[in-house]
């Protein structure tokens, strides 16, 4: 009896692969406009700079159901964007794992930008300085320099991201709604639970899940980290 | 060839450098602040200078009249930083390959093993840079640039932050540089035997302005340099030859004219020409030659010339075929009756005889 409290439900176990799913790809998706928005944040001064920043920074302030209703108004099959899309190639996104995705990458990016940012804008401009008398291309210097010495925060930028994006629930529901199987992730199936009657085991079960997830995450992230920064030559040092 | 003639306004800074340089090492000589590392910026490419034209072995770099302003990575100028900047993610193997790599086959002019070996860094090349000592990293540096095949080598202070016995473990590795690979130079520092243990081409930069630019003992002695020259304790520069070494008491003998220099020892083949220097306020002067005294350089000469600038007072003396400027109070030089024509002893304790150009023992 008691064993069966740890043998998940295949509903279960489908919310749990679904959420990695979209974790997953949200955590690609953003990985390279992440660190390109931040290396512009970071590098470059031009006209709007403060308006992109506040953009990015929306999400964080603003209650996830904003967000998600945004995009249901932009990318919903009435919405501007999602109509367009469907009439031209047939693809519909509202109310698809894809959406759940689009979602969550929305709500995680300021997460990823801030933290690749001020790994950027900490790489000393001096040693870019002297890659490029060594006659590499500013491109190359991006590359083999910055790149590699910001690279302790693009990993924290990326488990904060991805541990955001496990944890979407907001932007989710009101953009892709609660549907088993296809957008229902860990947070909504946890809230499913906790709405039906004799829900609560099935709901702990789901949260003790999660909890070792995120657990693990920072665990991961920190010894990623660890290693990151050794590899640049810092960790001797702490 | 390097024909200099750059201009930058920086808040209340102004620098103007003006100058064609001919010989393959110069060293730039100023004091912290007389813009030497800005300088090195415009040649290097990293500031932008205002106006003017910098160009390179007829290559134009920067002109401002024609907006050409080649970009840093194109110009094949390497600089040696005082801080070194040895990328900190990389392996010493990696740092030294690093333009080396960008360079095709043809382009290069030196080979890996041959840097390696003339900085002595092939034990060092597994490790990463904060592994190293001071003195490594800056051969791991210069061999890094080295391999680049540079046009001009700029060193930017590069023994500044290096206590003296790693300076004078460095230098050697300078002019290994000079003489095996003969990379074209400017060295800059602030600190004039440096400079002159590589060269004796210098050009000497104060509050912005280049002053001069030429072989050291002759612009020294040129009128707009004699604050700089009296800053740096350098208005006796003598040319002599080592005479005698004596190992027992630690001292070399050296010879000018017909008179006998003493000073510490030094290592340098008896015959061999060298430069010293002495200031002209460790010259004191005697009418008579002085027994029970433990000052052992006692130069006769007749008095030329007396001089005053400010309250000091300048007198030189001709001590055969060179002259000696001490600088006396004019107290001293009344009461001992000192006139142009007087008969005098030079007075200079062996210890303050500096060499220039060697590694003092």
């Amino acid at each position: 009896m008691i064993s069966s409290i740890f043998i998940l439900s295949p509903a279960e176990i489908e919310a749990l692969l679904l959420s990695a799913k979209v974790a997953v790809f949200c955590t690609l998706a953003i990985c390279i406009p992440g660190v390109g928005v931040a290396w512009l944040l970071a590098k470059k001064s031009f006209i709007g700079k403060s308006l992109l920043d506040s953009i990015v920074h929306l999400p964080l302030v603003l209650p996830p159901v904003v967000p998600g209703f945004l995009l249901l108004l932009l990318l919903g099959s009435q919405g501007i964007i999602g109509k367009w899309l469907y009439n031209a190639f047939g693809i519909s996104i509202a109310f698809t794992w894809v959406g759940a995705v689009i979602a969550s990458a929305v709500m995680a990016f300021p997460l990823m930008v801030r933290s690749v940012r001020l790994a950027i804008s900490q790489v000393d401009t001096s040693l870019e300085a002297a890659a490029q008398t060594l006659g590499a291309h500013p491109l190359r210097v991006f590359f083999t320099i910055t790149l590699p010495l910001a690279m302790p925060g693009i990993v924290t930028g990326l488990i904060l991201a991805f541990s955001r994006s496990l944890g979407e629930f907001g932007a989710t529901i009101t953009f892709v709604g609660n549907i088993e199987g296809e957008t229902r992730t860990l947070p909504l199936a946890i809230y499913t639970y906790t709405q039906i009657p004799g829900g609560d085991m099935a709901a702990i079960r789901l949260v003790i899940i999660s909890m070792v997830i995120a657990l693990g995450a920072l665990m991961i992230s920190e010894i990623l980290e660890r290693r990151a920064s050794k590899r640049i030559g810092r960790g001797s040092l702490v | 060839m390097i024909d200099i003639d750059l201009q930058r306004t920086q808040g209340n800074f102004n620098l103007q450098a003006k100058c064609m340089i001919d010989s393959p090492v110069v060293g730039l000589f100023g004091a912290s602040g007389a813009g030497k590392s800005t300088l090195l910026g415009m040649i290097a490419g990293l500031i932008k200078p205002n106006a003017g034209h910098l160009i390179l072995d007829q290559a134009c770099l920067f002109d401002a009249k024609r907006a050409i302003n080649i970009p840093l990575h194109k110009r094949r100028i390497a600089t040696v930083f005082q801080d070194s900047r040895l990328f900190p993610h990389l392996s010493v193997r990696d740092n030294l390959n690093y333009g080396f790599n960008l360079l095709s086959e043809n382009d290069r002019q030196f080979g890996f093993s041959q840097i390696v070996e003339l900085l002595e860094v092939g034990h060092l090349l597994k490790q990463k840079p904060h592994q190293l000592s001071g003195g490594e990293k800056q051969r791991v540096t210069l061999g890094r640039a080295l391999l680049t095949s540079p046009r001009l080598l700029l060193l930017d202070e590069p023994l500044a932050s290096l206590d003296t016995r790693l300076k004078n473990q460095i230098l050697p590795f300078l002019r290994r540089v000079k003489e095996e690979v003969k990379v074209p130079m400017l060295y800059v520092s602030h600190a004039i035997d440096e400079i002159l243990y590589l060269t004796s081409q210098i050009a000497i930069i104060e509050q912005g302005k280049l002053l001069a630019y030429g072989n050291f003992h002759e612009i020294i002695h040129q009128e707009n340099l004699q604050v700089v020259a009296h800053s740096l304790g350098l208005e006796n520069i003598i040319c002599a030859n080592i005479f005698k070494h004596d190992t027992t008491y630690g001292y070399t003998e050296l010879k000018q004219g017909n008179q006998i220099i003493t000073m510490p020892l030094v290592t340098a083949d008896i015959g061999m020409p060298v430069t010293i220097s002495i200031a002209a306020s460790n010259v004191a002067l005697s009418l008579f030659q002085l027994k029970n005294v433990t000052i052992q350089n006692q130069l006769q000469g007749v008095v030329t010339e007396i001089e005053q600038v400010g309250y000091r007072i300048l007198v030189t003396v001709d001590i055969g075929n060179s002259s000696v400027i001490a600088e006396v109070t004019i107290k001293a030089l009344q009461s001992l009756g000192i006139a142009i024509g007087s008969n005098v002893f030079c007075l200079m304790k062996a210890q303050s005889i500096r060499i220039h150009g060697f590694i003092a023992n």
